[in-house]
């Protein structure tokens, strides 16, 4: 439990007109980066909201860091990005990054030292323009989105949580912050991003956690949670167009159980009694010229969908925002 | 500690550095000058222009009555008695000089005339006619020119020698006023009666100021959504404290800044004047201010302005625009309002059972009361009791509105009902 960065035991969050989460628990590694993925509505920000101690959970425990949650002085020690981002327009870049360093409690020498290399490196200080000193309304939206991800990280923070960090970036800043967070595990950082956005979760996180309508659908590494749904999944493509004998095949109940016919290339889902061996076997057997057989694992993105949207049907609610 | 620090620093340097800040902070001395300035030089400039000697008198009497009326209204036997104009005539051109005496008037040669005849002489009776009729003021010096000159003609025609005659009647009576209240001799009259008017008025105009700019502050850190990010950093009851207190500290440096000024520009009005080219006031009636009052001052605006800045705080966060937000401040700044209602009546009785209830009612205490204190003695311990009324208040409104700060920073949408509210601050 101490090399856990964060770790909550049942919590459980209830508004007045609904449960926003539900009995959730779930261990985030030190020095992973931990995708919390779901839908609009399913409950990330409010358990965002309640790690950071912005509102306190009716029931469970939070640990972060090794420490309870309320543990006077973490704060200092977490970065936090909202997902809708904002800052005071009429102050200036720099004095604005200096408040919010000040605020985690980074004295203003370092907090300008920081300042300035972060400047830098974002390309919001250059030779002919120094942003630093402008006000912040006079900055377009994405430099506006720079600044407030400097906030985040100038305390060199070691625990990182974004909520929907790419919502709203153009792809240069999304690109960036890409980077950024790589680097951030490789200093040994942990960072938590909430989104719904598969594409991004697959390809950052070590591990993912993934909750709708505020209960845990998922959770685990990547690897493990595709290898887990891994249904057998076989895409197949041919040499020209199927023959009868070769369609006859493909429609045997017993052997497929749901089929995306591309004409040529086929993704098929094998059903309970159905061998992928056997399917091959009996394919070739029916003179088909096969190009391309493979056993594929599901997308993340295709996960999601099943289990959400499984999980969705079963529970009957409305899901509101 | 150090984080409230850093709040109240942003709070206050933000708020200093804005122009606005800098100009009503420049331009309130200025107007403190202006009104200090303004009637002394047009009181001068009045008396430079006093066109009351500026009439024609028609003298039907056939005793000089005319005479005697245009030395006084000249200032006596040393002034210009040419600025008035004196025709004498026989009872019966009374109605031609008249008419040609308003041919004058209209063609602006004269302000207007007077008529004085055998029945001014028995019955004192007298007319006026003239452009400046309906000014009290001309109206009651010409009245006064004439009585006396009427006195000084009859003690003649009993025998007195006319120079004695003349030192006689020459008076001129100065009265001070002082107020007698149900406690006793208390305040010295008109003088503390306006200053204590000033002061209520600017406690209240500072804390309508100062919480106003609460709310805005409230409200662009939940439209903005920065909230979310300070929050992540510092517990909202931090954020709240160091916005009150950081927004009080620059109304307090604008008060400092405002009364200094006053001071100073009271300290060297004779050398201001005299560039004005006006002589230095004799007297200015400026109260003794006791360190009393000055001590009480200080607590009632802090307190006051405490309570009332939380409640706004409060309504700042209830709120996801400003429309909504002027609505939902209705009740606080009507609570203001009440208090600001009742400052005439209590100025003009400060010690009526009205002035002593609006003054202990802790929401119009820190306006109400300053005002009667320098009108008036209160006694310690009504003092007291109504410090501690108001620091209980304040206490209770900070609570409550740190409350619904904490749960309504963070929630957006649609205002919260009463019950809502109410669930707010039980939950938080």
């Amino acid at each position: 439990m101490t090399d856990s960065a964060l770790a909550l035991r049942g919590i459980t969050k209830r508004f007045a007109e609904h449960v926003a989460v539900r009995e959730l628990s779930l261990d985030v590694p030190r020095g992973a980066v931990y995708g919390l993925l779901g839908p609009n509505g399913a409950g990330k920000t409010t358990t965002i909201r309640m790690i950071l101690n912005v509102i306190a959970p009716d029931a469970g425990t939070i640990t972060v860091l090794g420490t309870p949650n309320t543990a006077p002085g973490l704060l200092d020690r977490l970065g936090y990005l909202p997902e809708e981002r904002g800052l005071y327009k009429k102050m200036q870049v720099r004095r604005l990054l200096r408040f919010l360093a000040e605020l985690k409690g980074v004295d203003a020498r370092t907090a300008d030292r920081r300042i300035d290399e972060w400047l830098d490196r974002l390309a919001l200080r250059g030779p002919e323009k120094d942003w630093g000193s402008a006000k912040v309304d006079e900055l377009s939206r994405g430099m506006q989105q720079k600044v407030q991800f400097i906030g985040t990280l100038l305390h060199d923070p070691e625990l990182i949580i974004l909520d929907e960090p790419f919502s709203g970036l153009d792809p240069i800043n999304a690109q960036a912050l890409k980077d950024t967070v790589v680097e951030l595990k490789r200093r040994g950082k942990t960072v938590i991003f909430s989104t719904h956005l598969m594409d991004n979760a697959e390809r950052l996180c070590d591990s993912v956690c993934i909750i709708a309508h505020g209960d845990k659908v998922l959770d685990g590494a990547v690897a493990a949670v595709k290898s887990a749904h891994q249904r057998r999944n076989v895409a197949l493509s041919l040499e020209g167009a199927p023959s009868s004998e070769v369609t006859a095949v493909l429609q045997d109940p017993a052997l497929i159980w749901k089929m995306d016919d591309n004409n040529r290339y086929f993704e098929l889902e094998m059903s309970a009694s159905g061998d992928p061996q056997h399917l091959l076997r009996r394919l070739i057997g029916a003179g088909a010229q096969v190009q391309r057989f493979e056993l594929i694992q599901p997308s993340l993105h295709q996960i999601f969908l099943d289990r959400v949207g499984a999980a969705g049907v079963e529970e009957g609610m409305s899901g509101h925002g | 500690m150090a984080k409230l620090w850093t709040v109240i620093k942003r709070e206050f340097l933000e708020r200093v550095r804005n122009k606005w800040f800098i100009v009503v902070t420049i331009f309130g001395p200025v107007f403190f000058g202006v009104i200090m300035v303004l009637p002394a030089y047009l009181s001068m400039r009045g008396m430079r222009d006093a066109k009351v000697s500026d009439i024609r008198i028609i003298d039907a009497t056939g005793v000089g009555l005319g005479d005697r009326v245009a030395t006084r209204l000249n200032g006596g036997p040393m002034g210009d008695a040419a600025a008035t104009q004196v025709v004498v005539v026989a009872p019966n051109e009374v109605a031609a000089a008249e008419s040609l005496a308003t041919k004058d008037v209209m063609a602006k040669l004269r302000r207007g005339y007077l008529v004085l005849d055998s029945l001014t002489l028995q019955q004192q009776k007298a007319s006026y006619a003239g452009r400046n009729a309906s000014s009290l003021n001309e109206m009651e010096s010409i009245q006064s020119a004439l009585r006396s000159a009427l006195l000084g003609q009859r003690l003649e025609r009993e025998g007195l020698d006319p120079r004695r005659v003349e030192a006689l009647t020459r008076l001129k009576v100065q009265m001070s006023s002082e107020r007698i209240t149900d406690k006793g001799r208390g305040g010295s009259g008109i003088g503390s009666a306006i200053f204590g008017f000033l002061i209520a008025f600017l406690l209240y105009m500072m804390i309508v100021l100062y919480g106003q700019a609460i709310l805005r502050g409230v409200l662009e850190e939940k439209t903005t959504r920065v909230a979310e990010v300070i929050v992540s950093s510092v517990s909202t009851d931090v954020l709240l404290a160091g916005k009150v207190i950081g927004v009080g500290a620059v109304g307090l440096l604008q008060q400092a800044i405002w009364l200094g000024s006053a001071v100073a520009l009271y300290q060297f009005r004779e050398p201001i004047f005299l560039k004005l080219g006006m002589p230095a006031m004799p007297n200015l009636p400026l109260p003794q201010v006791p360190p009393m009052l000055i001590v009480a001052l200080v607590l009632f605006f802090i307190l006051g302005y405490g309570l009332y800045a939380a409640l706004f705080a409060a309504v700042g966060a209830m709120v996801s625009s400003q429309e909504d937000a002027n609505q939902a401040a209705q009740p606080v700044v009507m609570l203001l309002v009440f208090s600001i209602i009742f400052a005439q009546p209590v100025m003009i009785n400060p010690s009526s059972r009205l002035a002593e209830i609006v003054s202990w009612v802790p929401f119009s205490a820190p306006v109400i009361m300053p005002m009667r204190m320098s009108a008036i003695q209160i006694p310690w311990y009504e003092l007291a009791a109504t410090l501690t009324g108001v620091a209980l208040t304040c206490a209770l409104s900070v609570w409550l509105s740190a409350r619904i700060y904490r749960v309504g920073l963070l929630m957006y949408g649609k205002r919260p009902s009463l019950r809502e509210l109410a669930r707010w601050i039980r939950q938080a």
